[in-house]
């Protein structure tokens, strides 16, 4: 029996999982009360072992079966004693992902690990299966107890720190384009894994590309069944869209709502804040901000009380608008000036880099065009396009990558 | 505060629901859009009689009581309905007014025949809280309150029971109710949109009766309740053109789909959704930070104000473009929704105003 009751209030379970942390954890050192230095993997097996790693997981699988209220009551005890470890049912897309479509062997030999240790990284996207996910080419071919994978992957990111990746792979070729693809947990410590940075037109090297020749993965760390990956793969890639479009908002709303925006700040430091022109492009960016703060609070409120997810799917979408009409009026707002760039010009640069980094939002994990498709199909029921490649083998599909060079 | 729970709240709604379902729908609408005063007077009654029309108005005054988020849940199925009956100058704005001046004991019977549905108000001036601003009204308040001089865009001035002039005079609004039964005249202005009717009054020394004791802060609130109000009966408007357009999108065919599986539209949907679901929440936001009296009131309802109106317009005019040629006729509902949201555009302060009020708000932030 847990020491954390589901039937109690919320004041109760707040009382209860401060308590232990008042017994565990030294808030003021960040770190375990009893161990001299924080060390992920320690402090982690001590919050799984209470159930609090994964609260809202049923106890027979290390969590304590709290509800997403309870969750946030636990999550915000943990950050009044800025201790880590929870909430990883929400964030650690891995373990999620076996937790939702791996076997009992595979959840009872892989979660503990998970949840305390490995970093997790993705290997969806290739350079031909961007938006078009289900297209992958990257081949996973059986060879007694293990599958041999062959292909390349791209924009994963923390690849070179991750011990295992969230694979698809294609395991049938005969089979349409959704029906043939496996998931694994793919070792990527490993000979046969060679991986690249990307230099992104920000400047940073966060995403990677991943070469894999003749890698192997044990056919026990299949995630799901043959050729059925693609339905694991979307309980994943729904987190994580949930995640990008939110990951903002909520925490921030006090200080957005109440202090003065920093593009205000540039509007006076340029000396355009008594432009009307700009006055109006100030007002409608800090508000498509507000309206998307007030849209994630009733997704939340619907959420909770309905169980509906159709305004959550709008947050990255409006997101994308916002940081790239920021960009812009900022870019505005310095004139001449935003074709400078470096450490001696933070305002061109920050400008600069704000405006690249917005397609990150409007690209990564599905585009404005592949959002826009989601929320007409999933939320408003508009029916799917005409899709050319449906119901025909894989090994049939027509693939191009287009042109990459100037001029 | 409010005196309605949120749940009497939905229970109130649901009946209002049906009601205008049964009593409101589009072939009553149209026929009515005929008639003197573009609406039936008995639905107008028979909002009184389920305690709608005196939402906002004190229990001491025949009223129930509620806050703006009742109005605005109200506001809302109106909008939906596009019924134009005059409710925000009626129901909230006027009774605002006076019950917040001096004489609200002496006007107690207007108060509750308003709540009764025995009495209309119309609101006109070139103040900023007449509905339709005439900025070339050229009224003139003259000895002992009689007043003098022409106004337009008077919603409903024909056939209201009161007028409720608001007056800009030497650097402050001054309120006064004139009676019907005074003599000033009256000739009806013809509007884009078919059922609502705008009016010319030009007064000659007409008696009114002062408002007297309002200060600027009650005129300020009086008026954000009002935009408040409007921005839900937006809401309300484009949710239903919007559901509509969708339902349009999937039953009609060409090239052998359905024209909603074409990205080119789909696309456009999407967007359209983003921009009915935001306006929903910046219209709640507004009500709610009114009926809690948030220090922060006016930047909500300034940012509900141009949200609204800009959603009521796109959603409106995407709403003929994804229809296509049946959306051209005049028998298909959606140029009614579109004339309905361009006349609201200017409605209590258009768009650019409400974004340089609100854009006011943050420069004044610590």
């Amino acid at each position: 029996m847990s020491q954390f009751d589901t039937d109690a209030s919320p004041e109760a379970l707040r009382v209860a999982v401060l308590s232990w942390l008042d017994t565990h954890w030294d808030s003021e050192n960040r770190r375990p009360l009893t161990e001299p230095t924080y060390e992920r993997r320690h402090w982690r097996q001590q919050v799984l072992e209470a159930g609090l790693a994964v609260p809202s997981w049923p106890s027979e699988w290390f969590g304590l079966g709290m509800t997403s209220a309870q969750c946030k009551v636990i999550e915000k005890a943990f950050a009044e004693r800025n201790a880590p470890g929870t909430g990883l049912d929400r964030y650690h897309l891995g373990a999620i992902t076996v937790f939702k479509a791996g076997s009992d062997a595979l959840k009872h030999e892989m979660l503990p690990e998970l949840l305390t240790g490995p970093i997790c990284c993705l290997l969806y996207s290739e350079p031909n299966a961007g938006s078009d996910l289900a297209g992958i080419r990257t081949r996973a071919e059986r060879d007694g107890e293990q599958y041999v994978i062959n292909g390349q992957k791209v924009w994963t990111s923390n690849a070179r720190e991750a011990d295992y990746g969230m694979l698809l792979a294609r395991t049938d070729w005969d089979a349409p384009k959704h029906r043939g693809i496996t998931f694994f947990l793919f070792p990527m410590k490993q000979p046969g894994v060679e991986i690249r940075p990307i230099n992104q037109i920000t400047g940073e090297s966060e995403f990677n590309e991943i070469f894999i020749e003749n890698a192997v993965v044990p056919e026990r760390f299949m995630i799901g069944n043959l050729n059925e990956g693609w339905g694991s793969f979307q309980t994943a890639i729904a987190y994580e869209r949930l995640i990008m479009g939110q990951g903002i908002t909520g925490r921030r709303r006090n200080s957005a709502t109440r202090s003065r925006p920093p593009l205000l700040e540039l509007a006076e430091k340029t000396h355009k804040l008594n432009d009307p022109v700009i006055r109006q492009r100030l007002a409608q960016a800090l508000a498509y901000r507000e309206v998307n703060n007030l849209n994630n609070e009733r997704a939340m409120t619907e959420m909770m009380t309905k169980g509906s997810m159709s305004l959550m799917s709008l947050s990255k979408l409006a997101m994308s608008r916002i940081q790239h009409g920021e960009a812009a009026i900022a870019t505005d707002l310095l004139g001449p000036e935003a074709l400078l760039d470096g450490p001696d010009n933070s305002d061109a640069a920050n400008t600069n880099f704000d405006a690249a980094k917005a397609y990150m939002n409007s690209i990564g994990g599905g585009t404005d065009q592949i959002q826009r498709n989601i929320i007409a199909e999933k939320v408003l029921g508009l029916p799917k396009e005409h899709e050319p490649d449906k119901g025909i083998a894989f090994r049939e599909v027509k693939s191009g990558t287009g042109p990459r060079t100037t001029g | 505060m409010s005196t309605i729970q949120e749940s009497e709240r939905e229970e109130i709604r649901e009946a209002l629901v049906r009601f205008l379902r049964a009593e409101a729908g589009e072939e009553r609408l149209r026929e009515c859009m005929q008639r003197d005063r573009g609406y039936d007077d008995a639905v107008w009654r028979q909002l009184a009689d389920m305690g709608l029309l005196g939402i906002t108005i004190s229990e001491a005054y025949g009223g129930i009581g509620g806050s703006t988020l009742d109005a605005a849940m109200v506001a809302a199925e109106l909008g939906r309905s596009l019924l134009p009956v005059p409710f925000i100058e009626t129901c909230v704005i006027a009774p605002a007014l006076i019950e917040s001046s001096d004489v609200a004991e002496k006007m107690g019977e207007v108060l509750s025949s308003i709540a009764q549905g025995t009495a209309t108000i119309a609101i006109g001036g070139n103040a900023t809280l007449a509905p339709y601003r005439d900025a070339t009204c050229t009224l003139k308040i003259e000895d002992s309150n009689r007043i003098s001089g022409e106004v337009s865009l008077v919603m409903h001035g024909a056939h209201a029971d009161y007028l409720l002039l608001a007056i800009d005079s030497e650097s402050q609004t001054r309120c006064f109710m004139v009676s019907a039964d005074t003599e000033y005249a009256v000739e009806e202005q013809t509007a884009n949109d078919p059922a609502l009717r705008p009016a010319t009054i030009r007064l000659n020394c007409a008696r009114g009766i002062e408002l007297t004791g309002l200060k600027p802060d009650d005129l300020e609130r009086v008026r954000l309740q009002g935009v408040a109000t409007l921005s839900a009966l937006q809401t309300g408007a484009m949710r239903a053109m919007f559901e509509i357009t969708v339902d349009y999108l999937k039953t009609r065919y060409q090239f052998g789909r359905p024209i909603g599986s074409f990205q080119a539209l789909k696309h456009i949907a999407a967007d359209l959704f983003l921009e009915v679901e935001s306006a929903t929440s910046a219209a709640h936001a507004a009500a709610n930070a009114l009926a809690s009296a948030d220090s922060l009131a006016a930047r909500s309802v300034a940012l509900a104000g141009f949200i609204c109106n800009d959603a009521f317009r796109d959603v409106s005019a995407q709403a003929i473009q994804l229809h296509g040629g049946i959306a051209y006729t005049r028998e298909h509902v959606a140029h009614l929704y579109w004339r309905r949201a361009r006349a609201t555009l200017s409605m209590l302060g258009d768009s650019n105003t409400h974004r340089e009020a609100y854009l006011s708000t943050w420069e004044t932030a610590a």
